[in-house]
């Protein structure tokens, strides 16, 4: 491998009002590498490579950045002008236009005209030919919004790659993928390293650092820590770098005693009520005892998240099959129904589902507890506030001002701020659809002891993780889904990833 | 002794900016309506800012700004009302019609409880109407946009039926009063020294408040300073409006509906629900929220300004026609988007809206003094409608 320098971050320092979110930074990403960049929430990865990618153009930061060893000015048209360079991103969050098909997002901005009118027969080939190129399968028609997440995340992968890019960077692009699709991922970045693409690789899910990556940076509270070949780095160390101390365990110890059914799912069968012929649930029968937490699992698309949202009143209609809670049957109609018979749902799309992106972290917290606040039909506001401080303090939430957008919050804080509301709802069940999606071990570990915290004061825990390792070190139980039904319920004493897997592919 | 006295009037300098800084919006709409009043008031020689067009303008803007004060609700919803104007005048032309035709048939000299009936009559048409459209775009899902502009048309067929193309006399005794009535000279002072105390006593009970709670709370000379510039204003205005006939009783009445309006924006689940279904739906109705209800609700609110904005129209002006009303949505609409209310939904304030409609009144008004044509008027106001629009655009994206 050549060692030449294709990228140099040079004492970078930026910036936002009441934070100073990178500061004095410097990293040299070699070209033809897959260079790993790790950290905790909220330690500047994101803004690093914002920085790259235009979108905090020249001269709203401290420092510099050579690129091919000119100095990278990215100024009026920066976003553009970076992808001319070459710097493609695939952004944290995703950014498709959910109503267009994948040809027209992938050539959203650059599409391909013949005297000022689109091509239409020549995008979708072009369009055919990067989704080959790529061994994605996806249909170049299919309307982005009917996608599931893991193949949407392609497709944004495909549109950035679609451009020549010379540098790729992908911001946790893995944190909605499936094991299936990582592997997939995996085999495109090792692809594009032959080509000499260089790849600049985030994640919170650390294992694939070793997995893929030949070097990696590590960022804390806006610092660089270390930069080393991935060789000489192992798991446990790399965690100390990136929380400051060393952590022994991954999942923290509990002592409960899950005991009596608070709740019961009979042989659930629900229809999507605005396609009533297709079937989301087709059988699915569990129980869920007081002080439990059992933990979901299942490929993508086995009906995890419909189950929830469907118990929760808010998605499928329930053609036959009972719920029983404490004994009685019930019938759910809505959210607030659900949250009334004391059942809460922290949802998987935090930007969809979670959060009011415009509004303040403070409301945001508040938000399904603003009857809690009030003893008469008015806020008591120093209430609110002290309450909501005191979740930010449990969760550690890295936060400059409460009364901030929780927009400006990083992604790893933006999903404790959507757990954190939900907790404040003191439910008797609490359904968490993949929680810990993007958030760091540090964190994670956090959240893992405050999940026990309420499974021993008797709160019943329901957590689909995509994560086996999460299954397998939180639940007491794991109930594995395929194809829309229970495909069996395993103690934890007897499951193991294996098990897991043959249930979940239905080959058990 | 002299040093720590300026460092504390440094520090409040700061905090003074720092408040600025926070609220934007509100800072700049306020030097907006302020740098509007010097404009006119140099132009037009002081005649501006004489006590009896401070009068004339603070009446002038009474019906827009009850109606802006219920559009920001609803805009903050994600919605519109584009029936409000023309609801309004549809109020105002049966209120007239009671005053004129039915009363004096049923209780005949007794207008103290003829005018007590109407403003009922008025205020419960307006809660019905509210609520069928509030059923209409809520429940039936019908979009407010069409719902609303369905209504206008039908308020505009519905007022020739009720007026037949005539105008309708609506000034009698005590009815007049709602409108064109004034405060006795000392009566203003009283609700104004309440007001000033119900000021402070709030800023130092909330002060005992957050401290109780073990909160920091704001330099003292800080609020200190927002109480007194408060007062201030209020002292000036009854003085000003004294020199004249004193406190006309529709510009109480609006300042009592956008306070009540404004508290529940902000201080009951209520309003933070409105705000919270506006800036994210999916994420408000997972937290449990009733979103049809609340839609409801606001639209039921909106019909009660309306009622509201009727009868003070009809009182108003002292008689009910065929084109009252017309274009007041737009106003309101105007003042709203003015002041700040975000048209996706999911941000805007009361306060807002009010200096708002105040500038849009003191731009008629001014340009008016200046007899300048309506022509000009009307491209003028919608010159500055956008420009602000477009200064407020400009310095949220260089803060
Ligand atoms: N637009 C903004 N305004 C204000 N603060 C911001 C803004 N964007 C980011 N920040 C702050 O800068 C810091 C770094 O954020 P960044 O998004 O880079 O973190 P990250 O390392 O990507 O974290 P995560 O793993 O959670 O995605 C955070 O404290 C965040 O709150
Ligand atoms: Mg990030």
């Amino acid at each position: 491998m050549t060692e030449e320098i294709i990228l140099d971050v040079q004492n970078v320092t930026k910036q936002f009002p009441g934070i100073t979110a990178l500061s004095n930074v410097s990293i040299q990403f070699k070209r033809g590498e897959i260079h790993g960049l790790c950290g905790e929430n909220g330690a500047g990865k994101s803004t690093l490579m914002k920085i790259l990618a235009g979108v905090y153009p020249y001269g709203t930061y401290d420092g510099s950045v050579f690129y091919e060893g000119q100095e990278l000015k990215l100024t009026s048209n920066s976003i553009k002008e970076a992808r001319a360079e070459g710097i493609a991103i695939v952004y944290q969050e995703l950014t498709l236009v959910p109503d267009m098909t994948v040809g027209e997002n992938i050539f959203l901005g650059k599409e391909i005209t013949e005297n000022g009118v689109i091509n239409w027969d020549k995008t979708y080939a072009e369009c055919r030919k990067i989704l080959e190129h790529y061994k994605l399968d996806v249909n170049p028609n299919d309307v982005v919004k009917h996608l599931g997440v893991g193949k949407m995340q392609m497709v944004e992968i495909a549109k950035a790659l679609s451009e020549n890019a010379k540098v790729l960077i992908l911001d946790e692009p893995t944190s909605a993928l499936t094991e299936a699709e990582i592997d997939k991922l995996m085999e495109i970045l090792e692809s594009l390293q032959e080509k000499g693409i260089t790849s600049i690789y985030i994640s919170h899910k650390l294992e694939e650092f070793f997995r893929i990556t030949d070097s990696i940076t590590v960022l804390r509270d806006g610092k660089t820590v270390i930069t080393a070949p991935t060789k000489e780095l192992s798991l446990e160390k790399l965690v100390s770098y990136m929380v400051g101390r060393e952590m022994k365990e991954r999942f923290p110890h509990s002592t409960r005693k899950p005991n009596g059914t608070i709740f019961e799912v009979q042989n659930l069968h629900a229809i999507d009520p605005e396609e009533p012929s297709r079937e989301i649930l087709k059988g699915v029968t569990f129980d869920l005892k007081r002080g439990e937490i059992l933990g979901i699992a299942g490929l993508m698309g086995s009906g995890r998240t419909e189950l929830v949202t469907t118990i929760f009143g808010e998605m499928g209609k329930i053609t036959s099959g009972k719920m029983l809670l404490e004994g009685k049957e019930i019938n759910i109609k809505s959210a607030k129904d659900a949250m009334e018979k004391g059942i809460s749902l922290v949802p998987e799309d935090r930007k969809k589902q979670g959060l009011v992106l415009i509004q303040s972290i403070l409301n945001n917290l508040s938000l399904p507890n603003l009857y809690s606040f009030s003893k008469t039909w008015r806020i008591d506001k120093n209430q609110e506030l002290k309450s909501c401080l005191q979740q930010v303090k449990n969760l550690s939430i890295k936060i400059s001002n409460i009364e901030n957008e929780v927009n400006s919050l990083s992604g790893g804080n933006q999903q404790k701020v959507v757990i954190g509301k939900w907790l404040m709802t003191i439910p008797k069940i609490l359904i968490m659809d993949d929680p810990t999606r993007g958030v760091d071990v540090g964190a994670k570990y956090e959240i893992y002891k405050l999940m026990n915290e309420l499974a021993e004061k008797g709160v019943s825990i329901i957590m689909i993780s995509s994560e086996l390792e999460e299954v397998l070190g939180m639940s007491d139980r794991v109930m594995v889904m395929h194809e829309g039904r229970s495909n069996g319920i395993l103690d934890i004493t007897e499951a193991t990833q294996e098990k897991i897997m043959a249930l979940a592919t239905g080959i058990a | 002794m002299e040093s720590t006295s300026v460092v504390t009037s440094k520090g409040t300098t700061n905090a003074v900016g720092k408040w600025f800084r926070r609220n934007l919006q509100t800072s700049m709409i306020i030097i907006m309506m302020i740098v509007i009043w010097i404009f006119f008031s140099i132009l037009t020689k002081g005649a501006f800012i004489g006590s009896q067009n401070i009068s004339n303008l603070f009446r002038q803007m009474t019906v827009t700004s009850i109606l802006a004060v219920g559009m920001v609700l609803v805009i903050v919803t994600g919605g519109i009302d584009l029936a409000v104007g023309k609801f309004a005048g549809f109020v105002s032309v049966i209120v007239a019609f009671l005053q004129a035709f039915v009363w004096y048939k049923l209780i005949p000299d007794q207008p103290l409880l003829a005018a007590t009936l109407s403003v009922i009559a008025g205020l419960s048409v307006g809660i019905l109407v509210g609520m069928l459209e509030g059923y209409i775009v809520s429940y039936l899902g019908v979009p407010a946009f069409i719902t609303t502009l369905g209504f206008q048309w039908i308020w505009n067929g519905a007022i020739l039926l009720v007026t037949g193309g005539r105008t309708i006399p609506a000034n009698q005794p005590y009815f007049s009063y709602i409108a064109q009535g004034y405060l006795p000279l000392w009566l203003g002072w009283v609700v104004a020294a309440v007001v000033i105390a119900a000021l402070f006593y709030t800023m130092f009970n909330s002060r005992a408040q957050k401290r109780r709670y073990g909160f920091a709370t704001n330099k003292l000379s800080l609020d200190m300073a927002k109480t007194i510039a408060l007062s201030l204003v209020i002292l000036f205005y009854v003085y000003m409006v004294n020199q004249y006939n004193g406190v006309q009783v529709p510009v109480l009445l609006m300042v009592i509906v956008a306070f009540i309006m404004a508290y529940l924006g902000t201080n009951t689940p209520f309003g933070r629900h409105a705000y919270a279904l506006g800036g994210n739906m999916e994420a408000a109705r997972l937290s449990g929220i009733n979103i049809k209800r609340n839609v409801f609700l606001i639209f039921v609110l909106m019909g009660l300004l309306c009622g509201v904005a009727g009868i003070v129209l009809a009182s108003y002006v002292g008689y009910g026609t065929i084109s009252a009303g017309g274009g007041y949505e737009l106003d309101a609409i105007a003042s709203c988007i003015l002041g700040g209310t975000s048209p996706l939904g999911g941000s805007g304030t009361v306060f807002g809206a009010i200096i708002g409609s105040l500038i849009m009144a003191s731009l008629t008004n001014g340009l008016q003094l200046l007899n300048v044509t309506p022509a000009w008027q009307y491209i003028v106001k919608g010159a500055i409608l956008v420009g602000a629009v477009y200064i407020d655009v400009y310095f949220k994206k260089n803060r």
